[in-house]
């Protein structure tokens, strides 16, 4: 980029007009192409080799995300290596195998346990994850460098952990409503707890703001489904409902149903509201996640140094359509390889009358059944491709290019601090799935 | 060639951005503040090239604690220091080789993993199996149940899930019973069996640990004489005797350590695993069932029942059922396995197990008010 300004500086205006180079404060600057070719040759890796190469895919993602974000000129630097998190992951197993171990040991030995130990192993699996999740994002903190000096954070990973999940419990009881309060108190834990060196960042959006922002769309989305089970609960009878945990059959259920005329319409218009919740909420999606990541941005601040964002809600939609286009495309012409390869295959064992052979038919079905696992990988891997692509790189580029800073001089005096945290945090999330960048 | 040229330089302490000048001496570089002072001195030998965007060169020095940095955009200057460096590896070959050697050695641990599923997995299991107390393997079968109870009780009628407990229904429970006792008796397994007669359509019988037998209605219905159904309870008995419910458990739980826990998760559904998972699992159960039937074949023989009813049952719920991917199925291909039963049948006089009418009332097993 440089090089060029400096040779031709009077045709940079046109030419970031022209290819509309991003002009504020954080610029993103790396090309799909290379990310194409990181994530194409990762996933024929992870096919073969049953997914251990995932540690190096992570990395490549990381630190192609990272290197191509300029921030006020100074590209971010992710220093995290392959190695780490596989040794972490190798951690990770070794902690989780014999919690499990003992888990199932619970069940078998404990008959009370038997019937809670589902319940149990959730609950555990639930508070271990979100300790990963806080883990592993101070793993990514101190494995990011901005101009020589590192991120890191602070604060008890259990504390956040519990906190978490009380506040999820929160957000499922409240059918959502409660999810401003709970992000916006998990994201100031979070903020509080990261520094850039000496510099400590903290989170002031405020609930209220996104839940006012974002009423209305629950309401669209979730009103059916709240008054249908109000209906519910306003029809239901306690002697009936007695009645019917007791005896526990599926004639008692449909004569309880049937007892009440008001309780079946409510039922009824619960699945219509359930159905209507899904897929309005899956149209407007995007929408809702333009306003979280707003909000997200507005709210983040280090030091005097404060963030905001002009990410219009069109740029998130047009990732997610360009992400369905290029599906279909893939699907289309992969679908038609696989037919003609099928036809191929077909007309060549009865050209030849090799089917005749016993021991060929016999192993011919274990031959299609690989051929459906092998198929298969090849389209996840492929729709998951696509989706990095289009959907993570293009989300990424649009949050980096329409963020803006206030006081970005408080960025120039800040002393290195803190030291590189292991990477046991990464395994667990990796373990458990909970993974995220 | 080059041998000066301008840069950015963050000294790692403070975040301040230093403009300096960047002197290219015989065995190092040279930093210099625009003031003239000597900030940094840096052998060739230990640089390290940091990624980042195009037309910047971001250089580092290896395995320092501080993460000193200069920022070349001079396009020359970045060249002059590329050639004398001697780590770093703009062309990527030495990262390359490590990747290669990445590649090449998680291939051979998939390869390695691959046979210890195939070979290793069922022959660890078969080798413990014998070795779990039966106390152990009753308590594995009841928390088996509980979970099977759930699954297979789809209208969730509860206690009326099973059948023979009506008034109705007892002249069946009893022809059953009376047959099941002979062939319990014959096989002389040291645990205490429990066999159920349970509502369901489906032309199947399931074997638990700790034996626990679970039998179709719908089978009973497919069956025409009472030895056909006793010929499937045999079978189940020939799971029970080899302990197949056990080592099942053990397969399944070395199967996921190894699939799922080592390997992770990296499509997001998981599917690839239980699909692997499944047809390994589906080669094991091929060997598991042909020795079912012959422990069957031979429990009839003892009881002087027709050992050759188990084939033709098996035959006739083949005949209704079609799939056309039936390597997916559990049991092995149908007419290898009457061949395999009839070989061995014999040809030993036979008598009936129950009378004509006790037939009858089985049938009748689950008559009863529906659940």
């Amino acid at each position: 980029m440089s090089t060029l300004d400096a040779a031709v500086p009077a045709a940079q205006p046109s030419l970031a007009a022209r290819f509309r180079l991003p002009t504020g404060p954080i610029q993103f600057l790396g090309f799909d192409r290379d990310y194409w070719r990181i994530w194409i040759r990762g996933s024929v890796l992870l096919a073969v080799t049953l997914g251990i190469y995932r540690f190096w895919l992570t990395t490549d993602t990381r630190q192609f995300l990272w290197s191509n974000t300029e921030v006020l000129g100074e590209p971010l630097e992710y220093t995290g290596t392959a190695r780490e998190l596989l040794i972490g992951f190798l951690i990770a197993v070794a902690i989780l195998i014999p919690f499990y171990a003992l888990l199932f040991l619970l069940a078998l030995s404990v008959d009370q346990l038997r019937e809670l130990a589902g319940l149990v192993g959730f609950v555990l699996a639930t508070v271990l994850g979100h300790f990963a999740v806080y883990r592993a994002r101070r793993y990514r903190l101190t494995r990011t460098v901005f101009r020589g000096v590192r991120f890191h954070q602070t604060g008890s990973a259990w504390l956040y952990a519990v906190q978490a999940v009380l506040w999820w419990i929160l957000v499922i009881l409240t059918l959502g409503l409660a999810y401003p309060i709970a992000q916006s108190r998990l994201e100031r834990f979070k903020m509080r707890n990261t520094w850039l060196g000496n510099l400590q960042g903290r989170f002031e959006g405020s609930a209220a703001s996104l839940f006012v922002r974002g009423l209305f769309m629950w309401l669209v989305v979730a009103g059916p489904l709240t008054a249908s089970l109000v209906a519910i609960g306003a029809a239901l009878d306690m002697a009936a409902l007695q009645q019917l945990a007791e005896s526990s059959s599926e004639e008692a259920f449909t004569r309880f149903i049937e007892s009440r005329p008001d309780l079946s319409s409510a039922f009824g218009f619960a699945v219509g509201a359930v159905t209507w919740a899904i897929l309005v909420g899956t149209l407007l999606y995007p929408v809702f996640q333009a306003m979280v990541m707003r909000w997200w941005v507005a709210g983040l601040r280090f030091g005097e140094m404060a963030a905001s964002s002009t990410l219009r809600t069109g740029e998130v939609y047009a990732c997610y359509l360009r992400y369905i286009g290029w599906s279909i495309v893939f699907s289309t012409i992969g679908t038609f390889a696989v037919l003609i390869l099928i036809a191929a295959i077909a007309s060549l064992l009865w050209g030849t009358g090799l089917l005749q052979n016993q021991w060929l038919a016999n192993a011919g079905e274990m031959l299609v059944a690989i051929a459906a696992v092998a198929l298969y990988v090849i389209f996840a891997l492929g729709y998951a491709v696509i989706y990095q692509v289009k959907v993570r790189l293009g989300l990424w580029r649009a949050l980096a290019n329409s963020a803006g800073l206030s006081n970005p001089a408080a960025l120039e005096s800040i002393s290195s601090v803190g030291a590189p945290a292991s990477a046991v945090g990464e395994g667990l999330a990796d373990a458990l799935n909970v993974g995220g960048f | 060639m080059t041998t000066t040229g301008q840069a950015s330089y963050f000294d790692g302490v403070t975040s301040a951005r230093h403009d300096v000048t960047v002197t290219l001496g015989v065995s190092a570089l040279q930093i210099h503040s625009t003031d003239g002072r000597l900030l940094a001195e840096w052998p060739y030998s230990e640089l390290e090239a940091i990624p980042a965007p195009n037309g910047l060169m971001r250089i580092g020095r290896i395995d320092n604690a501080v993460l000193a940095r200069l920022d070349v955009r001079d396009a020359k200057l970045a060249a002059a220091i590329d050639d004398l460096s001697i780590p770093i590896d703009r062309s990527g070959r030495t990262e390359r080789r490590s990747r290669r050697k990445v590649v090449f050695w998680s291939l051979a641990a998939t390869l390695s993993l691959l046979l210890v599923a195939i070979f290793g997995v069922p022959e660890i299991a078969s080798r413990l199996t014998p070795l779990v107390p039966y106390a152990a393997e009753i308590k594995l079968g009841a928390a088996v149940d509980a979970q099977v109870r759930n699954a297979l009780d789809k209208n969730h009628a509860g206690a009326r899930f099973v059948c023979g407990t009506d008034a109705a229904e007892s002249a069946g429970r009893a022809a059953f019973d009376k047959m099941f006792a002979r062939l319990e008796q014959a096989a002389g397994q040291p645990i205490p069996l429990r066999i159920a007669v349970v509502r369901s359509e489906e032309a199947n019988a399931v074997t638990l640990p700790g034996g626990i037998i679970y039998m179709f209605h719908g089978l009973i219905d497919k069956a025409e004489s009472a030895e056909e159904v006793a010929g499937v309870i045999a079978h189940e008995l020939g799971h029970v005797a080899h302990r197949d419910g056990t080592r099942t458990v053990l397969q399944h739980g070395a199967m996921s350590l190894l699939f799922g826990m080592l390997l992770g998760d990296f499509v997001g559904g998981g599917a690839v695993i239980v699909a692997a998972k499944t047809i390994l699992q589906t080669s094991y159960s091929r060997d598991v069932e042909a020795a079912a039937d012959a422990y069957a074949v031979d429990l009839m023989k003892a009881v002087e029942a027709d050992p050759r009813a188990l084939g033709s049952i098996l035959t006739r719920i083949a005949g209704s059922s079609h799939t056309p991917l039936k390597f997916l199925l559990d049991h092995p291909e149908t007419k290898d396995r009457v061949t395999a039963i009839n070989s061995r049948a014999g040809s030993r006089p036979i008598k009936p197990l129950l009378e004509p009418s006790e037939w009858t009332d089985m049938r009748r097993i689950c008559s009863g008010p529906r659940g």
